[in-house]
């Protein structure tokens, strides 16, 4: 992956297999994604961002089922969208849970193959499911399927066409633990084959186990790029607000100042809010310096803690 | 592993997929239904006693009822669903990203949707031209009108299916208010009528007057059919231009 951050991060090892530059999109007044530049290589990326963030949106555009309104998208150095080649070496697992409901798994993971003109349909077919250990033989309509099973013939009928590039949008989402962590291995084994694999979540926790590339998309804006710990460091370094109810919230404020435990506050009558970057070094103090001033403490509270807002954190220090 | 798809079997995979998903029970049933009646209320008027033309009759009812009601509403229910479910529910990315043509996507879902909507109008709109009696002019004046009409009405609103997104409200505001009301009252708002076509070649084949139904039977014919295919075609471009969710 290219990277355009400031964290150190290795040289890319391979050419750019996806490149975007300057993309904007937007629908009538709306910017889904605003100005966005990376490239990606052989291996797993993933995508992170907040649900909304407009990581759906720069799937589409990639894959040339939307132009973008601005910029260049390239894939494999074709314009998908024009370039009917290059569309039969991406995999593209979408978001949304639509299938063909009246075909069996077998049946849709076939029709995926033969509109790729793949050699041998059936076969593929039956070694596509296997990656995704769905049963061949099962002849369920898919309309049936349990959102695991449909995650997985997503996948399956994404891998059929044994595709250069695979776009998975939110391919965990449904699958249970076990199943999670079969996927994921699946990607990397993917991903050590030559194979160039992105794949969004919103889940942080999820994005650590998918690989060390990593995007981060917020308001449809990139706003981090680079190695996965790099990136969680710095989300956890960022300045935390807190919110505490006190009776005496001017006593404590400048006991907080006079202790350098916040970077910044401000009081009302009824509390304060502070800002801290050493959220557990304060954690620890507030207590103390309430009790140690004879101040009730009625509510200590963050602010900021959803992942919406380190998101936004991550825009706005850009 | 992956490699370029043909026109002719990218036509009939796609044939074989869209006739698949649009063949539901409620849909025939509820269909079906739609034709017993009509076929049923024309055989009932050109059998009764109380016309002093039972052919007149039966041919009006067949003209009113069946290309102005049955054939049109048959051909929107399926054509429109052909390609606008998929674009609706997501599932056209399945066929979009795909190294295929596009056109063979659009003709594709196309026959899938003249496929059912065929014996849908031409049986009982047949059986009733056989039931009032009115001789093989009536019976095949009523199937080419048929034909021309699914085929026609079919392309229109798979067109429809990717244009709208309540495509089945545009195709109804079509067949209600254009053909209904507009045509009615001037020439070139009646040559964009499908029905006028389809009426012209009962009226040139039966020589029963019918509104909208002055045109010659090969212009009745062939018009429709042009338009088919044009409808087709800008369907096509619609289909690579498009935005696929």
């Amino acid at each position: 992956m290219t990277m355009t951050n400031c964290w150190p991060v290795p040289a890319p090892v391979a050419p750019p297999m996806i490149e975007i530059t300057n993309v904007t999109k937007s629908f009538g007044d709306v910017v889904a994604v605003s100005d966005v530049t990376f490239s990606v290589a052989a291996g797993v990326t993933a995508l992170l961002g907040p649900n909304g963030a407009g990581k759906s949106t720069l799937f589409r555009v990639m894959c040339g089922l939307t132009p973008p309104t601005r910029g260049t998208v390239r894939v494999l150095g074709a314009d998908a969208r024009t370039d009917r080649a290059v569309r039969g070496r991406i995999g593209l697992a979408p978001q949304q849970d639509a299938l063909f409901d009246r075909l069996s798994g077998r049946g849709f993971v076939e029709v995926a193959a033969r509109t790729h003109g793949v050699a041998d349909p059936q076969g593929a077919a039956r070694e596509a499911l296997g990656h995704v250990e769905l049963d061949a033989d099962d002849h369920t309509p898919v309309g049936s399927y349990s959102k695991g099973m449909r995650q997985r013939i997503k996948l399956a009928a994404a891998l059929v066409n044994d595709p250069d590039v695979l776009i998975l949008d939110e391919p965990l989402t449904g699958l249970d633990p076990v199943q999670r962590n079969r996927m994921i291995r699946l990607f990397h084994d993917l991903g050590d084959r030559g194979k160039c694999l992105l794949v969004s979540s919103h889940v942080l926790d999820e994005v650590a186990r998918l690989g060390s590339n990593v995007l981060v998309i917020a308001q449809g804006r990139l706003a981090a790029t680079g190695d996965y710990r790099a990136i969680r460091d710095l989300m956890d370094d960022r300045p935390h607000r807190i919110r505490i109810t006190a009776d005496d919230p001017r006593a404590l404020a400048a006991a907080l100042v006079a202790r350098s435990l916040v970077d910044g506050l401000s009081v009302s009558a009824t509390g304060l809010v502070v800002d801290t970057t050493d959220v557990a070094g304060f954690g620890r103090s507030i207590a103390v310096v309430a009790r140690d001033l004879g101040v009730r403490l009625r509510e200590v509270a963050p602010l900021d803690d959803d992942l919406e807002s380190v998101f936004r954190y991550l825009v706005e220090r850009r | 592993m992956s490699g370029s798809v043909s026109p002719l079997a990218a036509l009939r995979l796609v044939y074989g997929l869209i006739l698949r998903q649009l063949v539901t029970r409620g849909r025939l049933i509820a269909l079906l239904l739609v034709g017993v009646v009509v076929g049923g209320v024309a055989a009932a008027v050109g059998s009764s006693d109380s016309v002093d033309d039972p052919l007149e009759a039966a041919v009006r009812v067949i003209a009113d009822l069946g290309f102005i009601t049955l054939v049109p509403v048959v051909a929107l229910v399926f054509a429109s669903a052909a390609l606008g479910d998929a674009r609706d529910d997501g599932t056209l990315v399945y066929l979009w990203l795909r190294p295929m043509d596009r056109w063979p996507v659009v003709v594709g879902a196309w026959l899938a949707a003249v496929t059912v909507s065929l014996p849908l109008t031409i049986v009982p709109l047949g059986i009733a031209a056989l039931l009032v009696d009115g001789g093989g002019t009536l019976v095949s004046a009523t199937v080419i009108a048929s034909v021309v009409g699914v085929l026609a009405y079919s392309a229109l609103f798979v067109l429809f299916g990717l244009l709208f997104r309540n495509s089945i409200v545009w195709g109804l505001g079509y067949v209600l208010v254009w053909e209904g009301i507009v045509a009615a009252f001037g020439d070139f708002a009646a040559k964009l009528a499908i029905r006028g076509y389809t009426r012209s070649i009962i009226t040139s084949r039966t020589g029963v007057d019918l509104d909208l139904g002055d045109l010659s039977f090969g212009v009745a014919v062939v018009v429709p059919l042009v338009a088919a295919a044009a409808a087709l075609v800008v369907a096509s471009f619609r289909l690579r231009r498009m935005e696929v969710a």
